[in-house]
């Protein structure tokens, strides 16, 4: 009799464990993702997707801000000779990709050599990565074999190349054409990711890319996908066996270490991720509870921000703010090869310095970003390595003085108000802008910061990748531009307007041969006191000549459903669900 | 009849020649170079050149021509030029959804239009009858933004009746569980104007004589609304019904982005935002298709419906 009760009790407590609830977190994405190729994709909401799928090298510090790179597949931290140029990066060993038919049922360890592989890709040109400029002119032997591929049409993956090179089954090394302190970010983003290239084989379209069938030998797997719609990933049963483990650095991280510490990963079993493309979807969806995080953009938040904190009746639900500054500037860019604004006369530059200061960023911030942004002060934005927190911009709004300026050097006002250029002719600034609502709205501050130094500006509408289009044709004179961190190190800013990358990035078409000589010298320093002496010098530069005026950087705000456990937002890292617990859903 | 829609079919041939001359025109003047933003944040014109002369957009016009009328011809558009998947599959998954919500409320907002404008115009003239028509003003003049951003607040939101959002994989409970307040919308959106135009087609039928002569003769009041009205209204409505059936292809987007339905109508947005001219040209050939298609049906239909139609 007490046997039959104790195998009633154990088949009991057997069911109720089997039946134990998984544990689910629920994000959203506001734009479809595209696919799941880490070379080949390049927006950021499939990104989320791809760093819980593959996994990279290196990674960042979960906490650590500014973000700090860390090992993920690699064993340890590189180890660097050879003056800079040559990288030896010891690979982990006992990983495995997830599992797939393509591997007949048996587990496919990552070695070195799906590295040779997975970087080579991204240089691949049938593949058309978009991160190809992230390796381009770095690696030795790397463009030549990628310039033979578009001559033969086809990447030959089996040469051997001096740049990247599989030293044994777990070590790999990198030799640099020139030293390249930002490598470790390079490696760490998610376009390097391993992939195996039997997978790719498989799977892969005619050109090359697989965007259907990620397997990576992260801690998630995709389960399901309902494209443009819903996205859930499980865990990866096999997933080596890896603990929470960061170190609080900062006020606010002690709770989140008691929270994760020691918790085997990753913690939630499943991630539904919901495209939601309008706004009140997903504000009333979170409030509803049936999303646990949300990104509040825009126009959005005053319904759950107030003075830079979490409405009261949000807080005694629970909710917790997450607020960051994104690594991104916003600037308004004026042509330096148009023959009436562009130039290093003292005139020209007067004309692009007053417009410059004609230029309120407070109304831009209340106005335009519904008070969620700050004021840009460097081309650096605060999160990225050589941010100068307390640098004191010397354009500032005045459109007194900017008036003053424009007297001074000879644009004369005619008796109808507008000014004109020193030859007679209109002053008309050619202003470009997106048909949209942002778009209309940065155009009417631009003209009404304009008009009241007598300036007229002739507005245009573009689509976005005809504004491309021009600018990297030289042939827009004016827009507003915002360029978000790819890796959060100085470099990734200030070569916005070094001049060989005009067609490129740098839009305004810029070229001040002494910011390119202190460039050049830039990139041949690790980050320190003598880069940052070269970047200070850089940004009175741009300051001085006037080729853009700064305008805001973003916050981003998250909010946290009170059920999620050890969440803190990354600035760099798309998505961080792996690091993440859930309470009991309460909804 | 059979020489009629032989006819028919062939002189569809033009139309969709000046269909699909219009999209490529169209495409080419405003479409944007997909080239410039799928190459990333940083690209130099190398790279751009690569991109075009993988997609084909740095060929002379009239092979690329030759390539949308060959793809046309073989129902073959490629891949998405942003996704990689094949558009094929695109129109396959993702009219399911869009049907899931529009064939319902076709089926419903035709019903129940033709059902009250029958019942109104059997009250013509009266309070009832007058305070129906300001109703389907006022519910005319407003926008159908108004009513998703209303409903999904107070149906979904406020009361919890509905989800806010959502799709799943299962027939059923997307169909009552995501789409009802979707069709209950776009169904309070449609009956105002359906409501007052078969209202319309309808009192143009009720002084006819025949109606005159019926009610003469002792046929119950029911029997002529039912029987004779309806059926000689049916003409006009039955346009109307038609008319309404290519755009199943293109679905509803607002309703579809609001409820997170991954339907057709997003889908046509995305292609649009992201220049994925394979995605707009497949679209827009086989709407095209199916207007002319759907056309051709009414005229046969009309002949079904009234022997006397005569359809040379």
């Amino acid at each position: 009799m007490r046997r039959a009760l104790l195998l009633v009790a154990l088949l009991v407590l057997g069911s109720a464990h089997a039946a134990e609830p998984k544990k689910v977190v629920r994000d959203i994405i506001p734009v479809a993702e595209t696919g799941f190729d880490p070379a080949a994709t390049s927006d950021l909401y499939s990104a989320a997707i791809m760093q819980a799928v593959f996994e990279r090298l290196y990674t960042y510090d979960y906490l650590a801000r500014p973000a700090k790179v860390v090992p993920m597949l690699a064993e340890s931290m590189p180890v660097i000779t050879d003056n800079g140029r040559t990288y030896t990066i010891p690979i982990r060993r006992g990983v495995h990709f997830s599992a797939d038919p393509v591997f007949g049922g048996k587990p496919r360890e990552l070695t070195a050599e799906d590295f040779v592989y997975s970087l080579k890709r991204v240089m691949d040109p049938t593949i058309r990565s978009p991160w190809s400029f992230l390796l381009d002119g770095k690696l030795v032997g790397l463009d030549e074999e990628a310039a033979a591929a578009k001559q033969s049409g086809r990447f030959d993956y089996d040469r051997k190349i001096a740049g990247i090179e599989a030293v044994d089954r777990y070590t790999l090394r990198l030799r640099l054409k020139e030293p390249d302190y930002n490598l470790p970010y390079v490696l760490a983003h998610e376009s390097t990711s391993a992939v195996a290239r039997e997978v790719i084989a498989k799977y892969a379209e005619s050109d090359g890319r697989a965007m259907s069938n990620p397997v990576g030998t992260g801690p998630y797997v995709l389960a399901e996908w309902i494209r443009s719609s819903k996205i859930v990933l499980e865990a990866n049963p096999g997933f080596r066996d890896m603990k929470w483990n960061w170190t609080a650095q900062e006020p606010g991280d002690e709770k989140i270490v008691a929270q994760m510490q020691g918790k085997k990963l990753p913690v939630v079993d499943r991630v539904e991720v919901y495209v939601m493309e309008e706004d009140q979807a997903r504000w009333l969806a979170f409030r509803n509870g049936e999303v646990d995080l949300m990104n509040m953009e825009g126009p959005l938040a005053p319904n759950a921000i107030e003075g830079g904190k979490l409405r009261p009746e949000l807080a005694a639900k629970g909710v917790q703010l997450q607020r960051i500054v994104d690594p991104e500037i916003n600037f308004i860019y004026w042509n330096m090869q148009d023959p009436d604004l562009g130039g290093f006369t003292k005139e020209k530059i007067a004309l692009r310095r007053a417009l410059a200061m004609s230029y309120d960023v407070d109304e831009d911030i209340r106005v335009i970003r519904n008070g969620q942004a700050v004021a840009a002060t460097t081309p650096i934005p605060p999160g990225v390595v050589g941010h100068f927190p307390d640098w004191k911009p010397t354009t500032k709004y005045d459109p007194v003085g900017a008036n003053a300026l424009l007297d001074r050097f000879g644009y004369k006002r005619g008796a109808d108000g507008w000014r004109s250029f020193l030859n007679g002719k209109p002053l008309i600034v050619n202003y470009t802008s997106r048909p949209d609502s942002l778009g209309r709205q940065q155009e009417e501050l631009v003209k009404k910061s304009y008009e009241a130094i007598g300036v007229r500006m002739d507005s245009r509408k573009e689509k976005f990748p005809e504004q491309l289009k021009l600018e990297k044709q030289c042939k827009l004179l004016s827009r507003t531009n915002a360029w978000i961190a790819d890796y959060p190190d100085a470099d990734n800013f200030m070569q916005l307007w070094y001049s060989p990358n005009i067609q490129q990035s740098n839009g305004g078409c810029v070229t001040m041969p002494e910011y390119d000589a202190l460039y050049r010298k830039s990139i041949r320093l690790p980050p320190g006191p003598e880069r940052q002496a070269l970047y200070r010098d850089m940004i009175r530069l741009l300051e001085v000549y006037a080729p853009m005026r700064l305008t805001i950087s973003r916050y981003r705000n998250q909010l946290v459903q009170p059920r999620v456990l050890g969440y803190k937002k990354h600035p760099i890292l798309a998505s961080t669900w792996q690091y993440l617990d859930v309470g009991a859903d309460t909804r | 009849m059979l020489a009629y829609i032989i006819r028919r079919i062939w002189q569809m041939l033009p139309t969709l020649l000046g269909v699909v001359l219009l999209v490529f025109l169209l495409f080419n003047w405003v479409g944007g170079d997909p080239a410039y933003v799928l190459a990333g944040k940083i690209s130099n014109p190398d790279q751009i050149d690569n991109i075009r002369r993988q997609l084909g957009v740095d060929q002379p016009y009239y092979i690329q021509l030759g390539i949308f009328l060959k793809q046309i011809v073989t129902a073959d558009f490629g891949s998405s030029w942003s996704t990689n998947e094949k558009v094929s599959h695109i129109l396959a998954t993702r009219l399911g959804p869009s049907m899931t919500v529009l064939l319902p409320l076709l089926f419903l907002e035709t019903i129940v239009a033709i059902a009250l404008a029958l019942a109104v115009a059997y009250v013509r003239g009266s309070l009832t009858d007058r305070m129906v028509m300001i109703i389907c003003t006022v519910g005319l003049s407003v926008s159908i933004l108004v009513y998703i951003i209303v409903f999904q607040y107070v149906f979904a939101y406020k009361f919890g009746w509905f989800p806010v959002q959502g799709w799943g994989n299962d027939v059923w409970e997307n169909l009552w569980k995501y789409s009802a307040l979707p069709i209950l919308i776009l169904l309070v959106v449609s009956i105002a104007p359906n409501l007052r135009l078969y209202r319309t087609f309808v009192l143009d039928e009720i002084n006819q004589d025949y109606v005159r002569t019926a009610r003469a003769k002792g046929v119950g009041e029911n029997r002529i609304m039912w029987v004779h009205v309806l059926r000689n209204a049916s003409i006009p409505m039955i346009t109307h019904v038609m008319a309404a059936l290519p755009g199943l292809l293109i679905g509803a987007f607002l309703v579809e982005r609001f409820f997170s339905i991954p339907g057709i109508g997003r889908e046509v947005i995305l292609a649009v935002e992201r220049s994925d001219f394979p995605v707009i040209k497949a679209l827009t050939v086989y709407v095209a298709i199916a207007t002319m298609v759907v056309n051709l049906l009414a005229d046969l239909m009309y002949k079904a419906v009234d022997p006397r139609v005569q359809l040379k």
